[in-house]
């Protein structure tokens, strides 16, 4: 929590009370302090995420929802723990709305093959935007394959912003989903998804919201929001990989079929028939990832107690910082300048490859991520083979953000 | 920046001023190649003669990596048949895994033994050989990146 000083305000947001929980950040690479600007990609884990999950396996590590013995208690009252703090973190209806995945991959594929699926035909479509990440595109490509129903794509402007008439128009009557995400991992875009919901909802359209990005910067509260699937990842939120949710209204959890079928989402089962479980249990099938949901619990509490309203103040106050300062660089081209943005910042410079430019970064001590980001559709509407990206965390400081913006300038002596 | 030993002088000047670049008019044997999780692109464009590269183009956007290999191998290509280039191939692919620290056949090419110690950059150094290979062998199209 932040500090309240004597005249009643909070205390100036500091990131560096915070990096100390962060072991990783205190290491060197290349014999330079770390600069770790890939946060977008995965973020850091904090001790008390490290500690969950070494407390699970050396404390009481035992397989969830099947042993009596006190272990198993303790695993499955700690691991479904987790589930009540996922569902405040996104503020759902109820604890049973809350699937657990492996990240947000597998949860927009529970969606793809348990709802969509059973229910396209052909002439039916669905409907993303150009900004989507790979995991918003091919799971849907795959279903239209299998269905013969057609995904149609609402356009963005120049500056990376989706254009919501373009998208209202294109929510017709044959559209059976619409799948948009929340925050570009590309651009940093804050998408309007209540205005978008809203949309949806008066027309019957129910729309999935892929959260991956936009948890770890903004507060979620899916009941404002006004959607009907909601898909995030705890390894973005500081948490361990393999993590995830889907969040979906009950009346659609009870509806879907479950995908994958095994242990631990069933009632009875013979050789005549089996029942399931109710949601969420339904779509958990197997063994689960329990020491990573442990860890997740304990990010989420980690975050809670920083605030996320804070996060997301002093992130958007490094973000106005870091563009301020790359918009000073001569040849640099920024991507995704929308109104409203996470802290997230691509970019090339004139005549110096993203690869290139990463590889010399990394010799700086700064990790940013070079590539296309799962975004090839994106990469092709801005007409460039790959950029750069730095984003930025609640860890991340302005020192930081001159290291970096000093080293872009060494790159672009030595190549430019 | 005394950590970068793959940017050499050699490799950026290779790269600011690449050897044989353009297109070949007449040419007898092409392909491109793509790194597309990169965002690499080459294409090469040769005319061979009795079995020999006679002639070599490349041209494309590809990074400072791609870019100087590309160049020197253009420099060394000319002259050589399609055994030798598969020769060459082995041996740089020996040089930049670190099986050999140099290799004195390899001439310019030794400037990207750096990445030795850059095992995600490797691809880079490798589609120009894979694209000349895939332009003799008839194949258009080339790639050194994994599916994903």
């Amino acid at each position: 929590m932040n500090a309240i000083s004597s005249i009643g305000q909070p205390a100036a947001f500091d990131p560096r009370r915070y990096r100390a929980d962060f072991p990783l950040l205190a290491r060197q690479v290349h014999g330079k302090p770390l600069v770790y600007f890939d946060n977008a990609n995965t973020a850091q884990k904090p001790q008390a995420v490290i500690d969950a999950v070494s407390r699970y396996y050396s404390k009481y590590n035992a397989n969830v929802a099947r042993a009596v013995h006190t272990l198993g208690e303790e695993a499955t009252t700690a691991y479904e723990a987790v589930r009540d703090k996922l569902a405040r973190f996104v503020n759902a209806p109820s604890r049973d709305e809350i699937v657990f995945t492996g990240g947000t991959t597998q949860a927009i594929n529970t969606v793809a093959y348990s709802f969509a699926l059973p229910r396209l035909k052909p002439g039916d479509e669905i409907l993303v935007t150009t900004m989507e990440h790979h995991a918003n595109i091919v799971p849907w490509q795959l279903v239209c394959a299998r269905t013969g129903a057609k995904l149609k794509v609402a356009p963005i402007t120049a500056s990376g912003e989706l254009i919501v008439e373009r998208f209202v128009e294109l929510l017709t009557p044959q559209v059976k989903l619409a799948c948009v995400v929340h925050v570009s991992n590309v651009l940093g875009t804050i998408n309007p998804v209540r205005e978008l919901a809203r949309a949806c909802r008066g027309r019957g359209i129910p729309l999935l919201v892929d959260g991956s990005q936009a948890a770890p910067h903004l507060p979620i509260d899916v009941q404002a929001l006004g959607c009907d699937f909601y898909a995030l990842t705890g390894h973005k939120l500081y948490g361990p990989t393999g993590t995830g949710m889907l969040w979906a209204r009950r009346e659609w959890l009870e509806e879907m079929p479950p995908f994958f079928g095994g242990g631990e989402m069933i009632r009875t089962v013979s050789f005549d028939g089996t029942t399931f479980a109710d949601p969420p249990h339904k779509f958990e099938a197997g063994t689960p990832n329990i020491a990573g949901f442990i860890g997740l619990g304990a990010a989420l509490d980690y975050v809670e107690a920083i605030g996320r309203g804070a996060i997301s103040a002093y992130e958007h106050e490094l973000l106005d910082y870091a563009t301020a300062a790359l918009r000073g660089i001569p040849g640099l081209r920024l991507f995704g300048e929308a109104a409203d943005k996470a802290a997230v910042l691509s970019f090339l410079i004139d005549g110096i490859h993203a690869h290139d430019l990463a590889t010399l970064l990394d010799h700086e001590g700064v990790a940013v991520r070079s590539g296309h980001h799962c975004a090839h559709p994106l990469m092709q509407f801005f007409g460039v083979p790959a950029t750069a990206r730095a984003s930025l965390a609640f860890y991340n400081t302005r020192d930081e953000v001159d290291r970096f913006v000093d080293a872009i300038g060494r790159v672009r002596k030595l190549l430019g | 920046m005394d950590a970068t030993a793959l940017y050499t002088q050699c490799v950026l000047d290779h790269q600011r001023a690449p050897r044989n670049f353009g297109r070949l008019e007449g040419h007898t044997h092409a392909a491109d190649g793509a790194n597309p999780l990169c965002g690499d692109s080459l294409r090469m464009e040769l005319a061979c003669v009795d079995g020999r590269i006679a002639a070599l183009r490349f041209d494309g956007a590809a990074c400072a990596v791609a870019t100087a290999t590309a160049s020197m191998l253009g420099e060394m290509a000319v002259g050589r048949s399609i055994e030798q280039i598969g020769e060459l191939e082995a041996r740089f692919s020996a040089l930049v895994n670190g099986v050999v620290g140099r290799d004195d056949v390899l001439a310019d090419l030794n400037a990207m033994s750096a990445l030795a110690k850059h095992p995600s950059r490797r691809k880079c150094a490798l589609l120009a050989f894979a694209t000349l290979r895939a332009a003799l062998a008839g194949s258009r199209s080339a790639t050194t990146e994994g599916n994903s």
